[in-house]
């Protein structure tokens, strides 16, 4: 929270820019991006020569290049991009660049210090991870995604061990795929590998992988837990612990397992489980039956299903209450402790809890405006671009940053006059 | 006395496959996938009087000079009647023959099933034989390999990561040659309509995207496509009978559209 409670909570508006004239200025203004804060807009912009550069606040990058995108504001307002020319990736941020360059680089994430950046990377050849422009020395014939350890020093990726003959089947099924940390490969492979995390204490690192056709588990530094299920999701760790959570099919039906073993009831689908912010309650979606979705929490289902879809929960910050996204009929709108909001939209974005859990605010769509609505009630205004609001440290105020007629806007309302 | 002859066909994840198994494993993976069939495969097999009449709607047995073996309850006699018939009991050279006939003499059209007067679902018996095939790893090897794509990257082709990129921007690219502001929106969010391919469309025929964009273009349709995994539409896995593979990639395809916060899929075929 730190870095909110520095953000400026008092100026009730700030006009920053003009889109309607960078949409003059420019033969193409792409990739609008917001900093935190509200205080930058920068968006990719096409010069007349058909190069890209970048337009930040009006100011414009000299730098041009054959492709550019996405833009990152990292929590100190400097901005992250991609930008190729002459064959080469590099990463630029503000009107710099790191010095190191790329065959290819992508998903760009910021590091959890909200400062520096990750991504993974192809250079000479070889995959790997680069981290702050430090790319990893032991580099693979390939990298799929990363993990970045909660204190920044540590970075994963889903690497290709062996390169194998087009169609190798059998080599294949022995095994190609492990996870390295800092470019050391774990000491075995798997079939397959797909999500993977660290321990909130940066020191384990679990997945879920495949074992052999229709057999799956997850693996905690490279050793797999001994029971072998029908198929499994995404693992994640109960914070502060080495006790690793994932669901696991058994027969026809879903559970959650700690380490292996089961730890919540019978379900017909689960995944996206959370821990509460304090550690002690895990949520997750479920569908109690085909097509009845809903949360639990500890295993208890809410007694509302929705036809289509919920998404993953959100505690609050006290871990006291759950709100999720979800879908009937087409139509979207926010649940909190099992209670939809009754009003439905076009489409939704994430609930926001204030910070002592009280209040849920949330970025909707309907009939092409997007609004703020605030437990459930629409607000006033229609906007044509709007970004996730944000609570102040003491949830009377929200961050609104929209953009009205063409203009980018930042301001600071009191959440009942929305 | 229906006997099964065919000109030979080399196929790796066949012939080099069946080397591998073991009378046991044969056993115990056939009665693990008919424990869990309850009493519809049962009804299928009670009920079928064995008259024929879904022979004629099969394009296998009328492409074949009506080779009665072609015909749909044939298939299933030659492969899971035996099965149940032995209890699981079944030689390796018979795995092989089943999957010669579950992967490339039934398409799962089920138009066998309107013929038959009591709607037996072939389709569903022939998919259970696939199902104890790929268990068995006896499946025809491009089809293995396409599942295994699947399975590691979640698309059918192997493409990296960042060949799916490239491919889309270079295509962009292309494009715009010729309509000055047309493009190929990576990762928009809240656009109206996520397009999904089909790999085979980067992997070999990558103008296929820049056609894409074009009529996204003229007819002024708000897209995007996602940069990350779940961008491919095809599912191999389910004909294949991997099903854990399958919905793996369903839901990263779903998922994909959710991120995005688009409102329709539109997929190409
Ligand atoms: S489902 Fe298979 S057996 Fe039945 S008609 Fe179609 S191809 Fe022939
Ligand atoms: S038509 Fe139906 S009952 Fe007759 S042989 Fe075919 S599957 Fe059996």
């Amino acid at each position: 929270m730190a870095e909110i409670n520095n953000w400026d909570w008092d100026t009730k508006e700030k006009y920053i820019a003009d889109i309607n004239e960078w949409k003059k200025k420019f033969k193409a203004v792409r990739e609008i991006s917001i900093s935190d804060d509200g205080e930058r807009i920068a968006a990719v912009v096409e010069n007349n020569d058909g190069r890209f550069t970048i337009c930040n606040n009006g100011g414009v990058w000299e730098e041009t290049f054959e492709r550019l995108w996405k833009l990152k504001f990292n929590n100190e307002n400097q901005l992250y991009s991609l930008a190729y020319r002459d064959y080469e990736w590099g990463v630029g941020i503000d009107n710099g660049m790191w010095e190191e360059k790329f065959d290819s680089i992508w998903n760009l994430t910021l590091t959890p210090d909200g400062k520096g950046a990750v991504a993974n990377c192809k250079k000479d050849g070889t995959y790997g991870v680069v981290l702050n422009g430090n790319v990893w020395e032991n580099r693979f014939a390939d990298a799929r995604n990363l993990a970045i350890s909660p204190d920044g020093t540590k970075t994963a990726s889903n690497v290709q061990t062996k390169s194998i003959k087009v169609a190798d089947i059998f080599a294949f099924a022995e095994g190609i795929y492990s996870i390295a940390i800092d470019g050391n490969p774990w000491d075995r492979n798997f079939m397959s590998i797909w999500s993977f995390t660290f321990s909130s204490d940066s020191t384990k690192v679990a997945a879920e992988v495949m074992l052999d056709v229709g057999a799956f588990t997850i693996a905690v530094d490279g050793k797999p837990w001994d029971q072998v299920f029908g198929c499994v999701w995404e693992p994640i760790f109960k914070p502060g612990t080495h006790d690793v959570v994932a669901p696991v099919k058994r027969g026809a039906t879903w559970t959650l397992a700690m380490n292996g073993k089961p730890i919540w009831g019978e379900f017909f689908q689960i995944w996206g489980q959370k821990y509460s912010p304090d550690g002690q309650k895990l949520a997750a979606t479920v569908a109690t039956e085909f097509t009845k979705w809903t949360i639990a929490v500890e295993s208890n289902a809410w007694s509302r299903t929705w036809n289509e879809t919920v998404l993953a929960p959100h505690f609050s910050p006290d871990s006291r209450r759950v709100a999720a996204i979800v879908k009937e009929d087409n139509r979207w709108t926010i649940a909190v402790d099992g209670i939809p909001w009754i009003e439905t939209f076009d489409m939704i974005w994430d609930p926001v809890f204030s910070p002592n859990g009280d209040k849920v605010i949330a970025k909707a769509e309907k009939n092409k405006k997007y609004y703020i609505v605030v437990d459930g009630k629409i607000g006033k205004n229609g906007y044509d671009a709007l970004w996730d609001p944000v609570f102040g440290p003491d949830g009377k105020k929200v961050l609104i940053k929209c953009i009205e007629n063409g203009k980018y806007y930042r301001r600071i309302v009191p959440v009942n006059e929305i | 006395m229906l006997k099964y002859e065919r000109k030979e066909i080399a196929d790796l994840g066949i012939d080099e496959s069946v080397k591998r198994l073991t009378p046991e494993k044969i056993t115990k993976t056939i009665n693990n996938v008919l424990k869990g069939t309850g009493a519809r495969l049962k009804a299928y097999l009670d009920t079928c009087i064995h008259c024929g009449l879904c022979a004629e709607a099969c394009h296998y047995y009328l492409s074949h000079g009506k080779n009665p073996t072609y015909s749909p309850v044939a298939k299933v006699k030659l492969t899971l009647w035996e099965m149940v018939k032995n209890k699981g009991n079944v030689s390796p050279d018979f795995i092989a023959q089943c999957s010669r006939i579950a992967y490339t003499e039934c398409n799962r059209c089920r138009r066998c099933s309107l013929y038959c007067p009591y709607g037996i679902d072939i389709w569903y018996l022939i998919a259970l034989v696939r199902r104890i095939c790929l268990l068995l790893k006896v499946v025809p090897q491009y089809e293995m390999d396409t599942n295994y794509s699947h399975a590691a990257t979640l698309n059918m082709m192997w493409l990296k990561q960042d060949d799916w990129i490239d491919t889309v921007q270079w295509q962009e690219e292309e494009v715009r040659m010729e309509y000055k502001t047309a493009r190929i929106p990576f990762d928009k969010e809240g656009a109206e309509v996520m397009y999904t391919p089909i790999a085979p469309e980067p992997k070999f025929k990558p103008q296929l995207l820049a056609a894409t964009a074009k009529i996204m273009h003229a007819a002024g349709v708000d897209w995007t496509m996602p940069s990350f995994d779940g961008w491919d539409n095809s599912d191999i896995s389910m004909h294949v009978a991997d099903f854990e593979t399958m919905s793996r990639v369903e839901r990263k395809h779903f998922e994909a559209a959710f991120k995005l916060k688009v409102k329709r899929i539109v997929m190409c075929e």
